[in-house]
């Protein structure tokens, strides 16, 4: 017991050098080589990893890091280098799977190696900037192992062959060939490339060069298609089970080069199998292979589109230039049609609706249509035609579909006013006649013009269908007021046509015959009576007339004729023989008419209710006519009226055309005075091409008519030359 | 086309001869041999501008006094001198412009009248450029008596004859450029001419 101080306790450094046994760091090394040895030689079983993880540690605290590395690295490079030696050992097919062996048991190996010095990796190897282990170990197999002379070169040598062999029909390791490219993207990218993508991409295409110049000499294109693409596939595939998913679109890339495109031209031009053959022959599937082929690589699909398009237009251009065709134009245009079905169907099954094949087709089919002048008439008497009698009991939505078809050759035309002057025409014949064969159908196509080409162009043939239902009404209210004057007196129905709506016609007056000459007198003074400052002409060349007529033996008929047939015929209830010339005195009807409308009363089989003497084809001025008492039809009805609207003689077309050219001018002045009104002051250039924009719905001016234009406008004072600038032209206002 | 008939009352001094109550053309023919000069000639025409005569044929009285007065004319010799000094003066760039038009106009004999027949046109051209542009002139009036797209030349297509002249090579037409605001006779003139050497 003390109750003395206590003593504070002081410590002391050691007064003596603590040095850590010199031999602890290399004891310590031996240790963990030995170590390393044995999972090398996979008696890593008996090895505590507690043990070898803290001697590893210690080393690295006790800075001897350094000594450590430099020891793994040591140690791990000399038993790579055994491993080496091994595999190049190997024969033949067991080459690959030697290695493949090693590597995973390298990978083994590096990673209980990794785990036992976990504790350099974290803190000595970054300080010093030093690779860590797993990296190096990696490294170090790919520098020790596979870039060793011996197996780099029989490593790709192996692996190329195998991909010969499997696309010469063979079947292969997958598996191994798996991976061994993928250890070959463990050890870096440019590994992977350097080694064997870059190899293997150069050999594949010296292959395809090959393989496609076989294919080119003994196959049809279809079946060279077929081939490509199967090839095409396989690789696809190879890549999706032992490649690296970047190598497919280089694979794919050589493929197409090789396969297509060095080829391109031949395939497509090869006689009896090219594309021209399989477009003829619809061979939807090949050219739908054709098109997913040539799209990838570049200016396929251009050479493909160029080599259509010239088809297109030839085949166009044949049609339209063939007077066999042009002679009967409801026919030819329903050839346009199909022809344009059938393009149509190869875009949408073939080439994926491709915007650029429409617009080919398009281009195509405007080129094409326009080289025939007539083609506006024709296609207007396509429309007649269907709109008499064509599309009789066709459900409305067909009809919709023909008159959709009919605007789209419609929107082809570049002289759409010509079009209107057929088509306001025909369309005064059909309702004049009442042949057409459904009002809807007529309203509808008028609804679909006026869609495209705006109010002005439709609102005179909305005039003519008004003047129709007009007239029906002052029809009723004529024989609502006249009905019991007529009694057994002829009956009369008339049509009143607005004169700006109505396609003009040549001024006629015919005399009519003298019995319905009262009629007559008495409708006009009713309309005029209701209509005050209006003028009313009878157009004898466009009416028609149904008349009761008896002939030699009793038998009735009714014939139903034109007017001037009407005017004809009544002369022989006052004479049974007529010549030429009296004829065409009493009845004063123009000479062409006179002589087509006794042709058709006289030289027709079957409608000939008059005779003609002498019995020669043609009419002649010295003529007689005689009434054909023993006329005979079975049908009660006779019908020798004027026909349905007929494409035009070249005289009628020349006509009609200097027609058009008249009525362009007004419309091209208006349109330079639009511009110039505008603009003030413009160069020629400009105005012709301004000028062209503004009319290019309706018609394509000539630049000579333009410049004529012009002129006379400078001439009318409307516009002058520009005093410094001879380019320029004023505006006067 | 020079002025034929005269109406002016007073004339100069010395002029007497020319003088004549109903003013006959003898007047002017009797002026034009005075001065040495054939009524035809170009110089006449030049008078004519000088003095600003509007109507072809006459100078009004006013028009005669007052330009003689602006040329400093007052005797016989004066105005045979004046006649020279006028043709330098005419052929400067600035007023040859003015006399060209000028010529066109003087052939304007109705009232409202905007075009001068083809032959009248071809005498002009030939009085008028013929001088200066001889190639040119020989062969475009050949061209204007072939031609039948046109029977009159209006003032337009005048003026465009002496700017053809001026600005287009000849007689190749290299720069001849029918896109470009030429009147439509010269186009058809060019294209006769591409024919004709080809």
């Amino acid at each position: 017991m003390s109750a003395q101080k206590k003593k504070a306790f002081q410590i002391e450094a050691f007064k003596h050098r603590v040095v850590v046994d010199p031999k602890y760091a290399e004891k310590t090394w031996k240790i963990l080589e030995h170590a390393i040895h044995e999972i090398y030689n996979h008696n890593a079983s008996g090895l505590s990893f507690e043990e070898l993880y803290r001697n590893a540690y210690n080393m690295v605290l006790h800075k001897f890091g350094e000594k450590l590395y430099s020891g793994l690295v040591t140690t791990m490079t000399s038993h790579l280098k055994e491993i080496s030696n091994s595999i190049e050992a190997a024969q033949g097919g067991l080459f690959l799977d030697e290695l493949n062996r090693k590597w995973a048991e390298h990978n083994k190996a590096l990673q209980m190696i990794r785990d036992i010095l976990m504790y350099m990796d974290r803190t000595f190897i970054p300080n010093t900037h030093k690779t860590p282990v797993h990296e190096l170990g990696l490294n170090l197999w790919r520098d020790v192992v596979i870039h060793f002379h011996a197996i780099q070169s029989r490593l790709q040598a192996i692996l190329l062959e195998n991909v010969r062999r499997e696309r010469s029909g063979e079947v292969i390791d997958r598996g191994l060939m798996r991976s061994i490219t993928k250890m070959l993207m463990d050890l870096g990218p440019s590994v992977y490339q350097d080694d064997f993508e870059k190899h293997f991409l150069e050999v594949s295409a010296d292959f395809y060069r090959l393989e496609s110049q076989e294919f080119i000499e003994s196959c049809d294109c279809g079946e060279y298609l077929k081939k490509a693409e199967g090839r095409l596939n396989e690789e696809i595939e190879r890549v999706s089970h032992y490649l690296d998913t970047r190598s497919e679109v280089k694979i794919t890339n050589v493929v197409e080069t090789e396969m297509i495109e060095s080829h391109m031209h031949r395939l497509v031009q090869m006689e009896n199998s090219g594309l021209i053959n399989m477009i003829v022959d619809e061979k939807f599937e090949d050219l739908g292979r054709m098109y997913c082929l040539f799209r990838q690589v570049s200016n396929g699909l251009v050479l493909i589109r160029d080599v259509m398009t010239s088809f297109i237009r030839d085949t166009g251009k044949q049609l339209l230039t063939d007077p066999e065709r042009l002679k009967d134009p409801v026919d030819f245009v329903q050839h346009l049609l199909d022809l344009k079905d059938k393009y149509d169907k190869i875009i949408t099954s073939a080439f994926r609706n491709d915007k650029t094949f429409q617009n080919a087709l398009n281009s195509s089919f405007e080129y094409f249509i326009n080289l025939n002048s007539r083609s506006p008439e024709f296609i207007s008497l396509f429309v007649d035609d269907k709109l008499r009698k064509g599309l009789r009991g066709v459900t409305e939505e067909d009809v919709e579909l023909v008159l959709d078809k009919v605007m789209m050759l419609f929107r082809y035309l570049q002289e759409k006013d010509v079009f209107e002057k057929y088509y306001k025409q025909h369309l005064a014949k059909r309702l004049l006649s009442g042949k057409s064969v459904s009002d809807d159908a007529e309203r509808s196509l008028i609804v679909k013009l006026k869609t495209e080409c705006g109010y002005q162009f439709t609102s005179k043939l909305e005039g003519m269908f008004t003047d129709m239902k007009t007239s029906q009404d002052t029809m009723q209210g004529f024989h609502a007021s006249h009905g019991s004057d007529i009694g057994d007196g002829p009956m009369l129905s008339v049509q009143v046509l607005t004169t700006g709506s109505w396609p003009t016609q040549p001024i006629t007056t015919s005399n009519l015959p003298a019995e319905i000459l009262g009629i007559c007198e008495k409708f006009r003074n009713y309309y005029l009576g209701t209509h005050t400052g209006r003028r009313l002409s009878w157009q004898t060349n466009m009416g028609t007339a149904d008349l009761k007529a008896t002939f030699g033996k009793g038998q009735k008929h009714e014939l139903n004729v034109s007017t001037y047939q009407m005017c004809v015929l009544m002369l022989f209830n006052d004479a049974d023989r007529l010549s030429y010339k009296e004829i065409e005195q009493v009845t004063e009807i123009p000479t062409s008419d006179l002589k087509r409308c006794l042709q058709s009363l006289a030289c027709v089989k079957g409608k000939n209710v008059l005779r003609k003497e002498p019995m020669s084809k043609d009419i002649a001025d010295t003529d007689t006519f005689l009434f054909n008492d023993k006329y005979t039809s079975k049908f009660f009805k006779v019908k020798i009226g004027t026909v349905a609207a007929q494409r035009e003689s070249e005289p009628e077309n020349q006509e009609t055309r200097q027609r058009v050219e008249e009525d362009r001018k007004p419309q091209i002045e208006a349109a330079i005075v639009r511009i110039m009104k505008a603009r003030r002051v413009l160069d020629h250039n400009n105005i012709v091409a301004e000028v062209t924009k503004q009319l290019q719905s309706r018609f394509l001016p000539n630049p000579v008519v333009i410049k004529k234009r012009i002129e006379s406008l400078i001439e009318r004072e409307f516009l002058e030359r520009d005093k410094g600038d001879r380019k320029l032209y004023r505006y006067l206002a | 086309m020079p002025p034929r008939a005269s109406k002016r009352k007073s004339a100069p001094p010395n002029s007497s001869s020319v003088t004549s109550s109903d003013g006959r053309s003898e007047g002017i023919e009797a002026l034009c041999s005075d001065l040495g000069v054939d009524y035809t000639d170009v110089r006449i025409l030049m008078l004519a501008w000088k003095l600003k005569a509007e109507k072809q044929g006459y100078f009004t009285q006013d028009e005669w006094q007052t330009g003689l007065k602006a040329l400093g004319v007052d005797s016989l010799s004066k105005l045979k001198k004046a006649l020279s000094d006028l043709e330098k003066e005419v052929e400067k760039p600035s007023n040859y412009e003015d006399f060209y038009t000028y010529a066109f106009r003087y052939c304007l004999t109705e009232e409202k009248q905007k075009s001068v027949d083809i032959e009248s046109i071809c005498e002009l051209l030939n009085l008028v450029l013929g001088v200066q542009f001889r190639p040119q002139i020989d062969s475009l009036i050949e061209y204007l008596k072939v031609q039948n797209d046109y029977k009159v030349i209006n003032s337009d297509q005048w003026i465009n004859f002496l700017r053809f002249c001026k600005e287009i090579s000849f007689p190749d037409l290299e720069n001849y450029d029918a896109t470009q605001a030429w009147p439509l006779i010269l186009d058809n003139y060019v294209e006769w001419m591409r024919e004709k050497h080809s």
